[in-house]
Parts: structure tokens; sequence; C-alpha cells
């Protein structure tokens, strides 16, 4: 899979508070490859993995997901696109409450209308590959921030998103964490071959990434 | 239901809460309809025992009739010669006696005329007879202790009837019914006490009379050749003392109840919904669609409330076990699986009122950009 943007356009506010978030903004992913975007609080990291997330959608530009111009999909279809091709791994894990690692895996199954039991095998195995096999029946809250960040990228790559996107996953974890988070985002998207782009502050995430791109908030 | 159990398990003290709100909710209208059913039963159940389609009254009685009409015997046989139509006159009033080991019953008089259809069936002793007084009482009574072969004296009158017969547990205005024949009736109705007077000097009258009109019997041109009012046996039941007020009350603290669940369940699920918006915009993000959101929460709120309700009418049942026959109570099957449905249906209606939320959380908010 690969993702390109053109010329995408974002401004945020209305009306004489409108500025612009960035300006035909133009980039080309490849599979395989982590990319690292960076730049201050509120130059458009997460702004950039919202539209290429299909979550928010830009005022001009096209957005193109293989041969999809995500621009061009009707809400229900942009869900179905997040569901099957894209997976997502947020800012302090962002885990269901209610769920054991390994059903925070299922539950990705369950949202993309898939059965749950099946699946529990191989839920298992993915928990095993982020290191968290003794920690399969522990809840978030039984969970340290490192280990929920596991959790959370091997739930976004559960099913197979050939698109994956990270927001600031070292913010809430110390230096040893993050370093072992950093390094076990490389090594899945090598395995998983997945476009991976990481919204980042942390100097060892951009440090471990493929590419780097700069974002500048407009003067 | 993967996440709609999981859910539950991990916030089980406020669903066991909300289950247990429901179950109370489900009970008190299982138990008022037990309440509204059987004082129903207590009421009306010797008119509902009547084999008659309508009952007619003087044409001046329009409350109460039982105890303020009268006809006479020129009106019954006039309504005997309308075509299409059976007609046997009916006495009702409220007395009391005193059986011959001092037992005082309290008991609502039916006079009849032995041999015409509103004469009562027996399942114990013999019916009644028009060559010689007698009563044929209610089950009720013989479950006070009254029994075939006592003899039970009017208390007014010193008027001995000995009991012949048993019939079904029927009572009017909260009284166990008695029949007797017409004869007596009038006795027991229009008679001094005192004054020795024989039936043939005693008005010729009935409270009413009963009837079993074929479909296309003419009944308003037999009322106003007549001088009666008909009423068909729905409105005859209001007739019965206290019954439409009984009716009333019970109902309207029924329809509270039914108001009152959905907005409990409804309240639930609005303050469920606002405390987990963050994992509900979680699963948007990851792609959930509105309808999956939905179909969990309406999955939810069918589980708690229709365990809660089943309970509730476990409780109700229980309640009226516990009661006995202490207090007039009945739930059978039938309307209590109905009541139970009715709060089922108001309790996730209740959870309708919340769905919209569900839908709304953004899933963007899940970014750095939008915290």
């Amino acid at each position: 899979m690969t993702l390109s943007l053109s010329d995408v356009t974002v401004t945020r506010g209305h009306g004489r508070t409108r500025t612009p978030v960035f300006h035909e903004f133009t980039a080309r992913f490849e599979p395989g490859r982590v990319t690292a975007l960076v730049g201050p609080s509120g130059s458009g990291k997460s702004t950039l993995l919202a539209v290429a997330g299909a979550l928010l959608l830009p005022d001009s530009g096209a957005v193109v997901l293989d041969d999809t111009d995500i621009t061009g999909l009707r809400e229900a279809e942009r869900t179905r696109l997040r569901r099957e091709r894209i997976g997502y791994m947020f800012q302090s894990g962002n885990l269901l409450g209610a769920l054991t690692a390994t059903e925070q895996l299922l539950a990705a199954s369950y949202v993309a209308g898939g059965g749950t039991r099946r699946h529990r095998a191989r839920a298992v195995a993915a928990l095993e590959e982020v290191g968290l096999a003794d920690r399969l029946k522990h809840r978030p809250d039984q969970l340290s921030g490192g280990e929920r960040q596991r959790v959370a990228l091997a739930r976004a790559l559960f099913l197979g998103p050939g698109l994956l996107l990270v927001d600031e996953p070292t913010a809430a974890v110390d230096r040893t964490q993050a370093d072992a988070i950093a390094k076990l985002i490389i090594d899945r998207t090598r395995a998983h071959d997945c476009v991976t782009l990481v919204a980042t502050h942390d100097p060892a995430v951009i440090a471990t990434a493929d590419t780097r791109i700069d974002l500048n908030p407009e003067p | 239901m993967f996440l709609a159990l999981r859910e539950i398990r991990a916030a089980r003290g406020r669903f066991l809460l909300m289950g247990l709100v429901v179950m109370l909710v489900a009970a008190l209208v299982g138990i008022v309809s037990g309440f509204t059913t059987g004082l129903g039963n207590d009421t009306v159940s010797a008119l509902r025992a009547l084999p008659a389609t309508h009952v007619a009254f003087a044409t001046g009685a329009k409350s109460d009739q039982f105890n303020r009409s009268l006809v006479d015997e020129a009106t019954v046989a006039g309504w005997r010669q309308r075509p299409g139509v059976e007609a046997a006159p009916l006495g009702v009033t409220i007395t009391r006696g005193t059986t011959g080991r001092g037992l005082e019953i309290d008991m609502a008089a039916f006079g009849v005329e032995p041999g015409t259809f509103p004469a009562p069936a027996v399942r114990r002793g013999t019916g009644l007879d028009a060559a010689r007084p007698g009563l044929v009482i209610s089950g009720k009574l013989a479950d006070d202790g009254v029994r075939v072969g006592d003899t039970v004296t009017v208390d007014r009158l010193g008027l001995r009837l000995p009991v012949t017969g048993v019939t079904g547990d029927v009572s009017y205005g909260h009284v166990p019914a008695a029949y007797l024949p017409l004869d007596t009736w009038r006795e027991i109705r229009f008679g001094v006490p005192g004054a020795r007077t024989t039936p043939e000097r005693l008005p010729r009258d009935a409270s009413g009379v009963a009837l079993r009109a074929r479909s296309g019997a003419d009944l308003a041109a037999a009322d106003h050749a007549l001088g009666t009012l008909t009423l068909p046996m729905s409105k005859v039941l209001e007739a019965a003392p206290g019954y439409k007020g009984e009716r009333v009350t019970m109902t309207s603290i029924q329809v509270f109840l039914y108001l009152i669940a959905p907005l409990l369940v409804g309240a639930f699920f609005a303050v469920w919904t606002v405390q987990r918006a963050p994992e509900l915009a979680l699963l948007r993000a990851i792609g959930a669609s509105r309808r999956r959101l939905l179909s969990y929460t309406v999955l939810q709120a069918a589980l708690v409330v229709v365990a809660g309700t089943v309970a509730g009418g476990a409780l109700a049942l229980g309640t009226g076990l516990l009661l006995g026959a202490a207090v007039p109570f009945s739930l059978p099957a039938g309307t209590l699986t109905a009541t139970l449905a009715a709060v089922a249906l108001v309790g996730l209606a209740g959870t309708c009122l919340t769905l919209r939320r569900v839908t709304t959380p953004d899933p963007l908010t899940m970014l750095g950009a939008a915290r």
C-alpha cells in the first residue's frame, strides 16, 4: 500500500479566526518505512494523521490510499476504510477499560464485523510478538504505560492494515520504555510492510525513523 | 454481544443497581396489576359469571343500578316477548346473616328464578328449587366455613335459608355471592323487620332483567317500548359499587409507573453514555459503524431491562403467594406476561431517548490535535 497527499490544505477555525494548519502539502509514503512527523505543538502533526487516516477531510487536495482518494468518499465509506485498511495507535494507548489485553485485539475484529472466538489464538500470538505473553488477561488499569502502548500497537496491526498511524507513542512512558516502543514500531512496520506515520516530539523516535518530515506552523 | 457483555461485567455494580431498579419497578407494576385484577374479581366476578350479554335497568337509575333500579313483572314479561332475546329477572342486594353454628357472614344476595339462565351451576350439593327456599353459596363462603346443610338466618328479618349447594368463587362489591329464589330475594329486599309479610304482598320487582340477546335483536326499540335502559355486560360491571373508582385508581398508578420506568432507564443510559463517550469515540476512530455502536448499546439495555423485568415478575408472583388469600390479589400468567412485556417495552423506549448520544462522539477527539 502507498499513501500520497497532493496539495493538501487544511485550515482551522472559521471566519476571521480561520488560520491555515498546512498549505498545499504534498508527500508520498512507501510501505515498510516509518516516517516521523516532527514539529512544535500546533504545527499540524496530529492534523496530518487525521487527514491521512480519514478522520478529517482537507479543505482541498487529494489523499490517495493506493487507488482510493479518501476525499471523495462518503462518511460510511471512510468509516469502513478506517476499520479495514488503517491501524491507529493513539496517545497513552487509549484502550477500552472493560477489556483484557487479548480482548482489546478481539475488539478490533468485533468492530470489523468478524467473529472473536476464532481469532483468539492469533490475538495471543500478536501480543506475544510485542512482548506481552504474560499480560494477556490484564486490563488497562493493570498495565504500565509502556505495556498499554504495546497492546495499542498490537491492536492497530491486528487486522493487517496497510497504513499505521501513531500519535505521540512515547509521551507517557519513561526513557527505557520509549526506546523499546520506538524499536517495536520499526520492527512491526517492517514485518507488516505497512506505511507508518508517527507524530512525535521524541528525539529517540525521530532518530529511529526512516524519514523525517518537519512541519512548521504558518507565520 | 462481545462488547456488551464485557462492559456489563466490568461495570457490574452499576448495571446491578440499574437492574435492581428495573426489578423493583416491574415488581411494583406486577403487584399493582395483581391487585387490579384481584380487586376487580372481588367486585364483579359474580357479574362476569352471569351468562348474559346485557342487563336492562329502570331508566331512572343512572349509576349504582343494582341498588337503585327496580323493574316490575310487566317489564320482565315485555322483555320475554321481544324477538331474539332471552330474558330473566335478576335481583341483587347486599345483606348479612348468621349460620346455625354462629358464623357471621356478609353476602351479596342474587335473586334468580330457578331454572332460568342466571341460576348458578353448583359444584357441590344441589341447585335452587322453585318449590322451596334455599341458598347456593359462593365457594368463598364455603372457604369461610359455611357448609351445605347449614341454615343461614338473614339478620335483619330472621329469615331462615338452608344452604343447598356451592357454586364458584364469585363475589360482588367485595362480598361473596349467595344465590336464592327471586321470591326469597324480594323478602330480603322489601321485607320490613317485625312485620309478617307474605311474598304475595311484596312488590313483584327485581333489580333488572338479565338478557341473552342474539345479534340483530333490537334492544333500543325494546328499551323505548318498555321504559328501560339496557347496558352491555362491560358497562354492567361499572354498576357494581366501587368498581369504576377502583379501576381508575389502580390504572392511574400503573400509568405513572409506565411513565417512570422509561425515565429511570433513560437517565441511567444517558449517564452511562456520557461516561463512556471517550471509548465510543475510540471505537468510531478504529472504524466502528454507528449501527454497531447502537446495536451493542441496545443489547446492553435489553439485557438489563429484560433481566430486571423477569426478576421483578418473580418478585410480584412471590408477593402474591406470600399474601395468599388474605387480600384480593390475582396475577394470571397472561396478565403477568402482558404487564412485564409492557414494562420491558417502556424501559427499552427509555434507552431510545439516549441513543442519539451514542453515535455523536467525534473520533477526531482521539488525536492530539483535538485534545
